[in-house]
């Protein structure tokens, strides 16, 4: 057992409404910087949407991840044949049309503008050529359904769905959209990493944030292409690769990172994971149905003993180790099991996890009122409005069974409390769906408080950085602490 | 107390000096001079003599018998020491030397000093005095070359049977039209009208005897080639100039050409190697490419 400590998060689909508020606050953070313009470290997409590359889980074009081939997993952009020819001719890179041609607009004109019957307008204007541009695309341009015919209708997850359900699901009055707020994964077996030639991106070691290391990028771009689901994005200004950093500045501080920080819908959680490194090979070879339950069985209890005693050998701090006992996202991950990671098929293995969203409740207008309960009460997952097939294309690799226990659990909490509050159903009504859920009456009340009434600190528990610790690998910390803070800073530059 | 210490030292290098400078002037005084005169014979044999005799007939450069009378020491020694400057200046008996040489101008001598070519005049002024000069040009065979002269002659070239005293292969410089795809090097002269050049195979042997060349004296110097391996390129050098003839230039179309089939094979291989790249996804799929139409 090799244990190590992975900083990993939960999105609680279920209560997020696409206000797009982590996106600003990524942007103002960090993303504002020239060059810098149509990268969205964090986005919120609209599912069923094509998202952001446009079709970016299509990846007979984009050619990202791993793909199992002659019993082992590789690169689907590169293997070791192909390195040489594509090195300098990536083949498989999203163009500029594929993101959007970043824009701002002409505000000037407004107070320059000769005087006219008419108001004046900003025009908007290309940052890249800086001239007028007709805008055709941008960061969430199907946002909300928008454009539906060609950007919901061409969602790759509805590629397994009948016609007939195709239909259901645009239907007018059936019409039915959730949110999918993406941020780089930190995965346990990321594609970038593996893909850099010039070796410029690593896994940190005390808390498996992936980064770019800016002094060694030198713009092959292969983590763009590798990455399954387009989260490294290359800055034409500095000719440097960027990625999703987790705020690590904040996480070392103690603060949550600014999009977990900043969520109106308070659906983030985050926090330390203990797995073992030692079978992340062997379990991103399994095959396709096996590999939630495989990437759910290398996170470690932090309560066994003999996982403690291993973590301890390999220099975690106990009070990482402590955190990991309060980590909420064990509880989504491992205890309740209703998180589950996207696009586990990808097999990079990702370290944040998302809880699937419940359909609007199907109601049956009888006479004069609306009845909305049924005699079988799951009822509503097998006829939600959301194919079952979407769902499982997305968060079960294709496999249905387990988005349905996520889905039934989280449905099976909400009559229970419904039992309890509204009291319209009885308590062994409640009592039979917590069974049928796999689902205790304590777990069912700590689903609803760290769901419903959790508070900042039992959403972000965020471990130590114990900086000192990584420091000293590089050099004496006193010497660190008495000469860091004073120099040059210098930016990320074009070339060596 | 510093000064005392560097004249206590002063007298060391002094001593050393007069030393060196007496052993000087005593081997000056042992030295005969016939042994300078043998030095500067040696220095004509590796310098001149592939390209002038004394009282044998012109080569590429012309006899040099007598070539004191015809022209005043000075005007020979500024010439020898920069014939191109001469040339250059316009100096009518220069232009008239050149024109006999068919455009070849005397190539500028390494180690010629202005010393060494008053010696040299001496020497040849003592040669052209003598019944029977001991520069009286090489004596080669002249039968008619056979096929199998011009193909020993070509292995030689080609360095496929080596030099006999180790010399490199002249194809490592040189090259010689029609002698394959790739040719010879491109470092030296090209050698396919070499022998119309320097006059025919009497000059082309004595070039060959000691080339005089600033490159190709010091690497041949020695390891001189053997009269047989002369005759055999000789006999090469005037068959490539017969069999290519007065078609000296590939047309530039034909260039042209075969620049365009390259690019187009190269852009070609280029488009199997990449054919599955990533081509466009959005504009495809807004322009109605992927567009489903049953809705």
């Amino acid at each position: 057992m090799n244990v190590r400590s992975q900083i990993s998060m939960v999105f609680h689909l279920d209560k997020c409404i696409g206000c797009h508020t982590c996106s600003v606050a990524c942007k103002n953070v960090w993303t504002d910087r020239k060059g810098t313009d149509y990268m969205w470290w964090n986005n919120v997409e609209t599912k069923p949407g094509t998202g952001f590359p446009t079709r970016w889980e299509d990846q007979e074009k984009y050619k990202g991840g791993w793909e199992k081939k002659h019993d082992y997993i590789q690169l689907r952009c590169t293997d070791k044949k192909r390195i040489v020819p594509n090195i300098f001719h990536n083949p498989h890179m999203p163009s500029m049309d594929d993101y959007y041609e970043p824009w701002t607009y002409d505000y000037q004109h407004l107070f320059t503008a000769p005087e006219g019957p008419d108001q004046p307008t900003a025009m908007p204007i290309s940052k890249v050529t800086g001239e007028h541009i007709d805008i055709e695309a941008g960061p969430n341009w199907d946002d909300d359904l928008g454009g539906s015919p060609i950007y919901a209708e061409n969602d790759p997850n509805l590629d397994g769905l009948s016609d007939e359900q195709r239909q259901q699901m645009f239907a007018i009055e059936r019409l039915v959209m959730f949110y999918f707020p993406r941020i780089c994964n930190h995965c346990l077996n990321p594609a970038c990493v593996a893909s850099c030639p010039s070796g410029a991106l690593y896994k940190r070691g005390e808390d498996g944030i992936v980064l770019v290391d800016q002094k060694k990028c030198r713009a092959w771009r292969s983590c763009v292409s590798a990455c399954p689901y387009k989260k490294t994005y290359f800055n034409w200004f500095t000719g440097k690769s960027e990625k999703c950093i987790l705020c690590f500045p904040r996480i070392e501080t103690g603060q949550a990172p600014a999009c977990f920080h900043s969520c109106v819908g308070r659906i983030r959680y985050l926090g330390v994971l203990l797995y073992d490194a030692d079978r992340i090979e062997e379990v991103a070879n399994l095959p396709d149905e096996e590999l939630i339950e495989g990437h759910r069985s290398l996170v470690l209890d932090p309560r066994q003993p003999d996982v403690i005693a291993a973590a301890q050998r390999n220099g975690i701090h106990d009070s990482v180790i402590e955190s990991a006992q309060d980590s909420p996202v064990y509880k989504f991950v491992k205890d309740w099991r209703i998180a589950l990671p996207p696009h586990i098929e990808y097999r990079t293995m990702p370290m944040l996890y998302y809880v699937p969203p419940m359909s609007p409740v199907m109601s049956v207008r009888t006479e004069k009122t609306l009845d909305n309960i049924s005699d079988n009460l799951f009822h509503d997952i097998e006829q939600a409005r959301v194919p079952m097939k979407f769902l499982a294309s997305l968060f079960g690799g294709g496999h249905e069974a387990k988005v349905v226990y996520a889905l039934k659990k989280q449905m099976a909490v909400r009559w229970y409390r419904r039992a309890l509050t509204v009291g319209d159903v009885t308590q062994d009504v409640a009592d039979q769906m917590l069974r049928e859920a796999d689902c205790t009456l304590e777990e069912a009340e700590a689903i609803y408080r760290l769901t419903s009434l959790c508070t900042f600190e039992e959403r972000f528990v965020i471990p130590p950085a114990h900086r000192e610790e990584a420091i000293e690998m590089m050099e004496d910390p006193h010497e660190n602490r008495e000469s860091v803070g004073f120099g040059f800073l210098s930016g990320p530059r074009r070339g060596l | 107390m510093n000064d005392s210490c560097r004249a206590a030292r002063k007298p060391l290098p002094t001593l050393w000096s007069c030393i060196l400078g007496a052993s000087f002037v005593l081997l000056l005084v042992m030295f005969p001079e016939s042994a300078r005169g043998q030095e500067t014979a040696a220095f004509f044999k590796q310098n001149c003599y592939s390209c002038h005799t004394i009282n044998g007939g012109r080569l590429v450069g012309p006899d040099l018998h007598n070539v004191t009378k015809r022209k005043d020491r000075e005007w020979l020694v500024r010439f020898m020491l920069n014939p191109q400057a001469m040339i250059d200046r316009g100096d009518p008996y220069a232009k008239q030397i050149l024109d006999e040489s068919r455009g070849v101008v005397m190539a500028q001598i390494a180690g010629l000093t202005r010393e060494r070519a008053f010696l040299l005049l001496d020497l040849i002024e003592a040669e052209s005095a003598l019944e029977k000069s001991q520069f009286e040009g090489v004596k080669f065979s002249d039968r008619p070359f056979t096929a199998q002269d011009v193909f020993q002659g070509e292995q030689i070239f080609k360095g496929l049977t080596p030099l006999a005293n180790g010399g490199p292969a002249c194809m490592s410089c040189h090259t010689v039209r029609g002698l394959g795809l790739l040719g010879g090097g491109r470092l030296g002269a090209d050698l396919t009208k070499v022998s119309e050049r320097v006059g025919g195979r009497k000059p082309l042997s004595a070039w060959l005897v000691s080339p005089a060349t600033t490159t190709m004296q010091p690497v041949f110097k020695l390891h001189p080639i053997e009269p047989e391996e002369i005759l055999s390129l000789v006999a090469f050098f005037e068959d490539s100039a017969k069999r290519v003839g007065d078609d000296d230039s590939v047309a530039p179309l034909t260039f042209f050409l075969i620049g365009l089939a390259g690019m187009v094979l190269v852009l070609g291989l280029f488009d199997s190697l990449w054919k599955n790249r990533f081509r466009a996804v959005r504009r495809p799929l807004v322009s109605g490419g992927e567009m489903r139409t049953d809705a």
